[in-house]
């Protein structure tokens, strides 16, 4: 009676003790750790848009699929470090069975690892995000791909009997990814399982099962060809992973388009300009409602302003100016804040001039536009400038004398000759054209 | 063979020296393919990589063949294993540093030497922790991620935490990398390596 633990031991499933013990649940927290560190550290970059953090997620397959490759093949060599392999082809399993009760487990751990990261950054994400929903579409496809990377180094680890076998695969699997990631042209980066994904690009909803066709078929056709009694066997998943492959190739660039939620705006028009933000964040009008607060209110009545402060894809059409950037978040857009509002109301003010792209601005018309922003909304560094000026040369003062007098005479405005005022100068900003019909202070 | 020749032979010195050149030549190499000498910045790759791969080699080094018998000798190991560490760790450095010469305060020869001792350090308390077989995989880990997390971020914290990827004149990442190769280091010389049963 006292033998029965041992032999419940004996029978229990051996992929179950596989699992449960040894190298796999590692190789799993390794994969947590690793994602966890670029998750971290790069967090202002995409915490609080679903775009930006699908996006992260996948562009961190350039370290996990190496990284997975690698834990296999410290795995498959495990049998030549013990020196059970003469012992294990006693045993009454065929070679494949064989193989995947050691490869498998290590495979689920990497995927279980890889989607308990993908689970923490959504959670991450989801208190601070402004609109849209996750976007999911990669996991598949990367997850299998990771997995495949396990099972394809697992061939590697039992072929090559070296110790730098393991980490010269996570090297070489890294730095040949990047290569291939940096490529901007070759139909082939699309078999990339890293290739750079956009944050206003979404795939076809096929892309990710042809990815993971693709990846799992040559790793199964590595498998089979390595320990199958019947090698032929490999054709069928090279058939398949060839079929998915062509696919992903033949369809090119059109795997990819714009998200449709991108080209959207939503607006704010209780105002003049109306304040329009992009779809994807649009719970961030308020805050950019309330930046833009102060500007919106000074110019209320004022005529020939743009329509609004536009927030789509592409350039502002007739009528428009453009919101200043909030993407790429992690630096105006923080966690589902701007970061600072002062400065992004002047960068809204210097929009609406339309002078920024002119190739040469008059003194006069600069002078204009810095008093208009000054009045609307005051750069942050205006007070440094100033400073600057004043300590230079006589030329320096002498400018800063002029910009400070044209300031005083458009404060000094009565408020209705001001809104004619600048009804004027609004008329001929927007084009360079109407450089010379500027008014003058 | 006798002595420290014997010792360089037990751990595989002339593989993992010829392991060294590879990874100079190949970093010589890459940095002649990335046409760097149009902006240093394009040295982060090799001056963040190359010497992650010389410490994964430094690191499978680490190991001994006869773990209960080397603790029976009357001799202590602390000199062999520091002459080991510190030898290796120069010449990687020595090695690899050609790739980037110029540019001293941004990605040249003195990033590359800091990451060089941060990696080894790294790699070296591995080795006391986990074994010199996968003594490679946390500093594979942390540097390949903070290479791809660390881009825009900015801070004074991140010039600690990401140090793999500071320019070369940057106090933080300094002590951050020389204080992982004194702790790694002080760990490994020691203890030694941890040992690798038929488990491995």
């Amino acid at each position: 009676m006292t033998s029965l633990p041992t032999v419940r031991t004996i029978t229990g499933h051996p992929l179950r003790a596989e699992t449960v013990r040894g190298f796999a649940s590692w190789a799993g927290a390794a994969v947590v750790l690793t994602l966890g560190v670029l998750l971290a550290g790069s967090s202002p970059r995409w915490q609080g848009g679903w775009a930006e953090t699908a996006t992260e997620l996948h562009n961190a397959q350039l370290i996990v699929v190496p990284l997975a490759a690698a834990a296999g093949c410290r795995q498959g060599g495990r049998e030549r470090r013990r020196r059970t392999g003469e012992l294990l082809t006693t045993a009454v399993r065929p070679p494949l069975a064989r193989f995947l009760a050691s490869a498998l487990p290590v495979a689920v751990w990497v995927a279980v690892g890889q989607l308990l990261a993908v689970g923490l950054a959504l959670l991450a994400t989801w208190p601070y995000a402004l609109g849209d929903r996750p976007h999911l579409a990669l996991v598949p496809g990367d997850v299998v791909a990771s997995a495949s990377a396990v099972l394809a180094g697992h061939v590697v680890g039992r072929a090559v009997p070296s110790r730098l076998a393991a980490p010269l695969l996570a090297m070489a699997g890294y730095v040949g990814l990047g290569i291939l990631a940096v490529s901007r042209e070759g139909a082939g980066r699309h078999l990339n399982p890293a290739f750079p994904a956009g944050d206003d690009s979404v795939p076809l909803w096929w892309q990710s099962v042809a990815m993971a066709v693709w990846t799992a078929g040559l790793a199964a056709a590595a498998v089979l060809a390595y320990a199958a009694r019947r090698r032929a066997g490999a054709l069928l998943p090279l058939a398949a992973a060839t079929t998915a492959g062509a696919l992903l190739v033949l369809t090119g660039d059109g795997l990819w388009h714009t998200d449709p939620l991108a080209r959207r705006q939503v607006c704010d028009t209780s105002v003049t300009p109306a304040v329009c933000v992009n779809a994807r964040y649009a719970g961030l009008l308020p805050q950019v409602s309330k930046a833009l607060s102060g500007v919106t209110g000074k110019l209320e009545g004022v005529r020939n302003v743009p329509v609004r402060w536009e927030d789509h894809l592409g350039a502002p059409r007739g009528g428009e100016a453009e919101l200043p950037n909030l993407t790429p978040i992690g630096w105006s857009l923080v966690r589902g804040r701007l970061t600072d509002p002062v400065d992004f109301a002047w960068q809204s003010v210097a929009a609406l001039s339309g002078h920024d792209e002119c190739d040469e601005v008059p003194p006069r018309v600069y002078r204009t536009d810095e008093a208009v922003e000054h009045y609307l909304a005051p750069s942050p560094g205006e007070a440094y400038f100033d400073e600057l000026s004043a300590r230079g040369t006589p030329a320096q003062r002498a400018e800063l004398q002029k910009r400070r007098a044209a300031r005083a005479r458009l404060a000094a405005m009565g408020d209705e000759e001001r809104r004619d005022w600048l009804s004027a100068y609004f008329a001929a900003a927007g084009t360079c054209a109407g450089l010379n019909e500027v008014p003058t202070l | 063979m006798t002595g420290p020749l014997l010792y360089a032979r037990s751990r595989a010195l002339p593989v993992t020296l010829a392991a060294l050149a590879g990874t100079a030549v190949f970093a010589l190499w890459a940095a002649h393919r990335m046409e760097m000498y149009l902006d240093p910045d394009r040295r982060v790759p090799i001056v963040a990589l190359a010497p992650l791969l010389a410490a994964a080699m430094i690191g499978a080094s680490l190991r001994t063949p006869s773990d209960e018998l080397d603790r029976t000798a009357v001799r202590p190991w602390w000199p062999l294993r520091l002459g080991q560490l510190a030898g290796l760790t120069a010449l990687a450095a020595a090695l690899m540093s050609p790739a980037v010469l110029g540019h001293p305060d941004v990605f040249g020869p003195p990033a590359l030497i800091r990451n060089t001792l941060g990696c080894t350090g790294v790699t070296a308390a591995a080795a006391v922790l986990l074994g010199a077989r996968l003594s490679w995989l946390p500093a594979f880990g942390y540097v390949s991620a903070v290479y791809l997390g660390s881009s825009g971020v900015r801070g004074r914290a991140a010039t600690v935490w990401a140090w793999p990827m500071q320019p070369g004149a940057q106090p933080g990442a300094w002590a951050a990398a020389l204080g992982a190769f004194v702790v790694g280091g002080a760990l490994y010389v020691v203890l030694g390596a941890r040992p690798e049963g038929p488990r491995g």
